[in-house]
């Protein structure tokens, strides 16, 4: 574990700039949450216990939960900054490229399956980008204006690739993913019940890359992105009677059309197109795309990015659903979302800052144990969050030791990323199992039958769970005093100590199970298959 | 005679407006049968040209064979090949002046689909068939007449093999014993054996006398349970017996890697009769198809016929296993027939089409298309 | 200890409007989401105890062959016609235990999918919808696990028996969620995950269900949400099909069942099939596989009808015994039918223009024939319907009304093709 650093040390070094004058976000964020429910101080939850932050935010700034060591230490400690501290550790730490890799895939790609860019090679990408805290607004720019001809870089040409350029749904999925609005339906009519969602803005989108294709051929594993010289979006609304074809330049809804150029004859492309040839124009329509959606023009960028990264922390969009920014979809506190969408714009959509800001605040700390008839979108409380599937296995492997049993196993040469490489196997079935159906947006939770057996029955977490050298269940079983086994086991797996009671049951059951280590991994499946291990809370 | 499988060249066809299914020269030579899927039985005249249907099956036809005339040795057999006249109006010499010699009374014996044997008069077509049994329960496949015409034998779905007097139609016997389907039959020279082939590619010799299976023969080369597809595939498409009794000949398909889409390789297993051993000839080229007809010359090789896209003839010479010579043939052949006297031999063509080649050597003709 | 902060029927218990359709079902009842509800609450009235069996002849099998034999013809083929139990009507004579039982059948003469392409074609049979951009439809298991199937089941509402492996087809269920995906049993077997693993005694495991539940309901004391009842209730759920394990074991039906039904796969595969439906299961596909005959089909149908027939005499004759036939839904599909034209290599080839689809049990006319093909199979010439005609056709027949919507991300999808109807001559 890495030494402690002073916390305005740790915020330079990860945030990369001084802190801007005026009350911190954090602070505002409170005021601003508070202010949207009348009593919010008498009836909001208190501030959560040690325990339950430091989970909280294990899981969601790093993916996972930490090991009994680090729970204690951090029960312990003393030190009144120490929250600040594990907040810095965390940002700076593995688990924090990884987590944002595995959140930002599945908001990018959906779980499509792999066509043209390996996993490897995108998962690569995305982490080193959110470790090294990549302007959100860099990573979006070198996302839309990939083309996958540079080997080096083509990774990120993955968001274009592996939906084989098919205009619909890219159009779609670039203004869900970006813009904060699924205008799907746009492609035919105006959305019969969003009023704000024109047909025009899906077609001003599609003229970016209407004359895009995939070259040589939208079936080759090595496809690349290419462009033609001309090209024009025409569009008719099913409902109109009159069949009236429209057109439109490309453009980015409230900003200005990015008109043409004037063509100069015969200088149309720098490459000019031929039989194997790449065509690539004098002047690309598609190299406007990335400028235009992330301007600082187009408030709907910074919003869209906010709202998201507000909604990994606390479980529910200030717009909500992500998807559905329109006027007829308010945020559920207006001033709030517009003063992280302005900060975070300001602050270069520097990432690390805006979690830790999040993190930092006293809405994001509330226990989750909130009063009975708390309506979900005010923050009295903390949310209940299912773990991703991937949270769920990172959380599953170091819970049991796994990950403890690997590290002690690779001893000197137990580095983050060959540990990462050891874990990262194990990720393969939880992403199958508890992972969306391919294409769709992740939302929602789900306890299907094939889910509960993997865990109840099946083989992958039943063989995480029984002892090995330096797994939970193994330390669990060599602790001959049932109290500090049943300590070591909820510090194991639910990060805090058990009560009393708990301390009772637990000791009842190891009696009662047989020899200790057949004993001790059940018991590591009691915790592991429990509510409170499956949420984030 | 010069006969020699490189010779072989495209002597005369017959067609049909249906695909064809089988064919047999009757035992003078003069007349070719063929069986198409239209159920009827055409009987194509070498001299004449003519063609006379036999009808009365209501399904396909794939076993042919002739009951000789009572009494009737070689004598008749191939004497019309023979005749010079016969020749010359095979290589389209000038028309003879003569009238056609009269067909002497013969019988032919026909397996159907529906499982019925039934007997013709060869020389009167027009009389529909003399006798009709019916022979097994589902397809009966094939029909073989022993050398003396006393006794015909049947094969088919019922998993049977029955003997029935050539006669007057009476059961003979039933041969039990093979678990599937039987594909075909074949008497051994003397007489007193029988072979039987079935999907599986068990090979039965039983002992007429006693109606016992006496040992199982293995060309189970020709058969194979499809896992992709959960079929078998398999069976003898064609049997034959050489000249002295010494070899029997099977031919199928193998080597199956998809047996619905026929993707295999063409197989004759010939087995020696007096210790059972298999020995695989094969075609020289790759062909993805069936062997559906195979043949014993009595100059010293094997020729057989198949198809699958597109169709072929392969002869082996001598021990060969590898076929020495190939013919293209422009059609799929369902079936092959050696005339009597070993001068030609015919396929029947899914093209409905049966193809008459000589294997004389003769004018310096082309060859049919070869692959 | 603070009180939960979820309560029942409020607007919270709505958890989430697109993927926990069903999951919460089963804790709490109230599901919030428009036409659902009232869809869900009619049918279950009307389609109380229906159950629905699919038999999927896998690759195409050949209607001249079955259903509309054309002996005789130049595209008939080899095989006669035989009379049935209806006058009437004659079938392949491939069939001939079936055709003693066609007076408990109805068929389809004149189905016309236009798709000649395997995945695609079992896909508009399936779902009753030709493919369409932007949407994927459920099949016919997951709309029948979800209106028909009642909340308390304890078996899976929709199971599909086949010979390949063992699993949970998610998909198939598409915006129903995949609570009403498939469960695969690859040659009849369970996924293994059903059992119980070697090594956990019944007495191990109830002792760490107890420490599980336990820590559950401390929980739940302070932090019950609709997500975390549906989690918590799911292993209770896991467990009674657990305890119904024995079910899928169709071993315990005896030798004299195993020989009536023949002692093979398919055989096997409809027995359990059999059984599944009178433990209360839902919906039942079995697959019969393979019929994609381009090469000798007539050697091929012989065997794979071979092994159709009798088991599937059988299975009328059992559904018919134990009075489960009136509510019992049976329909004989493949993903198209094969080619009139016989081929030079003995074969059929793919035919989606003229073809059969058999049906018979509850809500079905019995003996009811309905649609033409002319002389040779290569045509309808009378009542010709597609797979939206006959999903219309199957909903009917089991109560459920066809015309109603599901409301996927709140946006009305009609249940079955609004350009299609039902074929009013094969209902009761």
């Amino acid at each position: 574990m890495p030494l402690p650093l002073p916390a305005v040390t740790a915020w330079v070094l990860c945030i990369g700039f001084p802190a801007p004058p005026g009350p911190p976000l954090h602070t505002e964020i409170d005021r601003l949450i508070a202010a949207g429910y009348p009593g919010y101080d008498r009836k909001a939850a208190p501030i959560a216990a040690d325990d339950e932050f430091l989970r909280r935010v294990s899981l969601d700034l790093a993916g996972t939960v930490p090991t009994a060591a680090e729970a204690r230490a951090f029960i312990a400690d003393r030190d009144p900054a120490k929250r600040e501290r594990l907040i810095d550790r965390l940002l700076a730490g593995y688990g924090y490229g990884r987590r944002m890799a595995d959140h930002f895939d599945v908001v990018f790609m959906e779980r499509r399956p792999d066509a043209k860019v390996p996993r490897a090679a995108w998962e690569a990408y995305l982490r080193e980008s959110f470790a090294g805290n990549k302007s959100y607004a860099v990573l979006a720019r070198e996302i839309l204006g990939a083309d996958g001809v540079d080997p080096g870089a083509r990774a990120r040409a993955k968001f274009f690739l592996d939906r084989k350029l098919e205009p619909g749904t890219v159009v779609k999925d670039i203004s869900r993913v970006f813009l904060g609005r699924n205008i799907q339906c746009a492609q035919c009519h105006d959305h019969p019940n969003v009023e704000a969602f024109k047909q025009s803005e899906y077609y001003g989108l599609l003229a970016f890359l209407n004359r895009t294709f995939l070259f040589p051929s939208a079936e080759a594993a090595g496809a690349v992105i290419a462009e033609k010289a001309d090209g024009e979006v025409t569009f008719v609304s099913v409902f109109d009677p009159a069949k009236k074809q429209k057109g439109t330049p490309p453009r980015v809804r409230g900003l200005d059309p990015v008109a043409d150029p004037p063509a100069v004859k015969g200088k149309e492309y720098k490459v000019a197109p031929g039989p194997n040839v790449r065509p690539v124009p004098a002047y690309s329509r598609r190299a406007r795309l990335a400028e235009a959606v992330t301007s600082p023009k187009n408030p709907a960028f910074a919003r869209t990015a906010a709202n998201r990264l507000w909604a990994l922390m606390t479980g529910r969009g200030l717009v909500h659903p992500l998807d559905m920014d329109h006027p007829d979809n308010p945020p559920s506190h207006p001033e709030l979302l517009a003063l992280l969408a302005d900060r975070f714009a300001a602050a270069n959509y520097n990432v690390k800052w805006l979690l830790r800001e999040i993190a930092l605040s006293k809405t994001y700390q509330r226990s989750s144990e909130g009063p009975a008839d708390a309506p979900e979108d005010r923050y009295l409380a903390a949310a209940v969050k299912p773990l991703s599937p991937e949270q769920f296995a990172y959380a599953m492997l170091q819970a049991t030791g796994f990950a403890d049993a690997e590290r002690r196993a690779l001893g000197a040469a137990a580095s983050d990323a060959a540990l990462a490489a050891k874990l990262a196997p194990h990720v393969g079935p939880f992403r199958a199992r508890f992972g969306s159906r391919g294409g769709e947006p992740e939302d929602g939770f789900t306890a299907t039958l094939d889910q509960t057996l993997f865990v109840k029955h099946g083989g992958a977490v039943r063989g995480l769970c029984t002892p090995r050298p330096g797994n939970t269940a193994d330390r669990v079983a060599k602790l001959t005093d049932p109290a500090a086994a049943a300590d070591e086991l909820f510090l194991s797996v639910l990060t805090r100590y058990p009560t009393a009671g708990e301390r009772a049951d637990v000791a009842e059951f190891l009696k009662a199970s047989g020899p200790p280590p057949a004993a001790a991994a059940e018991a590591v499946w009691a915790l592991v298959a429990a509510a409170e291990f499956r949420f984030n809370h | 005679m010069a006969i020699d499988p490189v010779n072989a060249r495209p002597e005369r066809d017959f067609k049909s407006a249906r695909p064809l299914t089988a064919c047999r020269f009757d035992p003078t030579g003069r007349f070719l049968f063929a069986a198409a899927e239209d159920c009827s039985v055409q009987r194509f005249d070498l001299l004449t040209g003519d063609v006379a249907a036999f009808t009365g099956h209501r399904s396909w036809v794939r076993g042919i064979a002739f009951i000789p005339a009572p009494g009737g040795g070689p004598a008749g057999v191939a004497s019309f090949e023979r005749g010079r006249g016969a020749l010359a109006a095979l290589a389209g010499g000038p028309a003879r002046a003569a009238p056609p010699p009269p067909v002497r009374p013969f019988l032919v014996v026909s397996t159907d689909y529906h499982g019925r044997l039934l007997w013709w008069r060869g020389d009167l077509p027009d009389c529909g068939p003399v006798r009709a049994v019916d022979a097994h329960d589902g397809w009966a496949r094939a029909v073989a007449v022993n050398a003396a015409g006393t006794v015909i034998a049947t094969c088919g779905n019922d998993r049977l093999v029955k003997l029935w007097a050539a006669a007057d139609g009476a059961p003979l016997r039933t041969l039990d014993g093979h678990d599937c389907h039987v594909y075909n039959v074949a008497f051994h020279l003397a007489g007193t054996r029988l072979a039987s082939a079935d999907l599986k590619g068990v090979v039965k010799d039983w002992d007429l006398g006693t109606g016992r299976c006496e040992r199982d023969l293995d060309a189970k080369a020709l058969h194979k349970y499809d896992t992709g597809f959960s079929a078998d595939i398999g069976g003898a498409r064609s049997m034959a017996f050489d000249a002295r009794g010494a070899r029997l000949a099977c031919a199928g398909i193998t080597n199956v890697s998809n047996a619905f889409a026929g993707v295999g390789n063409p197989l004759v297993v010939v087995l020696d009769w007096k210790d059972g051993k298999p020995r695989q000839l094969k075609p020289k080229d790759a062909f993805q198809g069936t062997a559906w007809g195979v043949a014993f010359h009595p100059a010293g090789f094997v020729l057989a016929a198949g198809g699958g896209n597109g169709g072929q003839a392969w002869f082996w010479k001598g021990d060969e296993t590898v076929g020495s010579h190939t013919v293209g043939l422009p059609a799929s052949a369902r079936d092959l027939a050696l005339s009597p006297s070993g001068e030609r031999f015919a396929v029947a063509g899914a093209n409905g089409v049966a193809s008459v080649y000589s294997l004389l050597p003769g004018n310096p003709r082309p060859t049919g298309p070869k692959k | 200890m603070n009180p939960a902060s979820y309560a029942c029927g409020s607007p919270a218990h709505a958890v989430s409007r697109r993927a926990f359709l069903g999951s919460a079902l089963g804790a709490a009842g109230v599901l919030g989401a428009g036409g659902f509800a009232s869809a869900a609450a009619n049918a279950r009235l009307a389609g109380a105890g229906k159950r629905v069996l699919v038999v999927f002849l896998h690759g195409g099998a050949s209607q001249l062959e079955t259903w509309d034999p054309k002996p005789g013809t130049d595209t008939g083929g080899p095989f006669r016609a035989i009379p049935t139990s209806v006058p009437g009507t004659y079938v392949g004579e491939l069939l001939p235990e079936t055709a003693k039982r066609m007076h408990r059948l109805a068929l389809v003469r004149g189905v016309n999918t236009a798709d000649d392409d395997h995945a695609r074609g079992a896909t508009i049979m399936l779902t009753g919808r030709r493919p369409e951009a932007g949407i994927e439809y459920p099949h016919l298991g997951a709309v029948a696990a979800r209106l028909l199937g009642s909340e308390s089941a304890e078996l899976p509402g929709h199971i599909a028996i086949h010979a390949g492996g063992s699993g949970f087809g998610k998909q198939d269920a598409a915006f129903l969620g995949p609570r009403y995906g498939s469960v695969a049993l690859g040659n009849g077997k369970p996924p293994p995950e059903l059992l119980r693993p070697a090594g956990l005694t019944e007495d191990a495991d109830r002792r760490r269900e107890d420490l599980r539940k336990k820590l559950n309901a401390r929980f739940a004391r302070s932090r019950r949400t609709a997500a975390t009842e549906a989690y918590a209730e799911s292993y209770d759920q896991a467990e009674r099909v657990f305890r119904r394990a024995g079910v899928f074991d169709v071993g315990q039906e005896g030798p004299k069942a195993a020989e009536r039904y023949g002692r093979h796969d398919f055989g096997r595969h409809l027995l359990l099939a059999r059984r599944l439906l009178e433990a209360g299961v839902t919906y039942v596909k079995v697959s019969h596989t393979n019929y994609d005959t381009h090469h000798e089909n007539f050697d091929f149908h012989i065997e794979q009808l071979g092994e159709f027939d009798r088991p599937f005499a059988a299975l009328l004759d059992d559904l018919a015994d134990r009075g489960m036939l009136e509510s019992t839904l049976v329909v004989v599909m493949s993903e198209f039918g094969r080619t009139p034209r016989i081929n030079h290599l003995y074969g059929r080839d793919h035919w989606s223009k003229a073809w059969s689809v058999a049906l018979g049990g509850c809500g079905i006319a019995p003996g009811a024939v309905v649609g033409k093909t002319n002389a040779t199979g290569t045509g309808v010439t009378d009542r010709e319907v597609n797979a939206g005609h006959l999903f219309h056709t199957y909903l009917r027949a089991v109560g459920l009304n066809p015309k109603k919507n599901f409301y996927p991300n709140d946006r009305p999808v009609a249940v079955a093709d609004p350009a299609a109807d039902a074929i009013g001559e094969i209902l009761v």
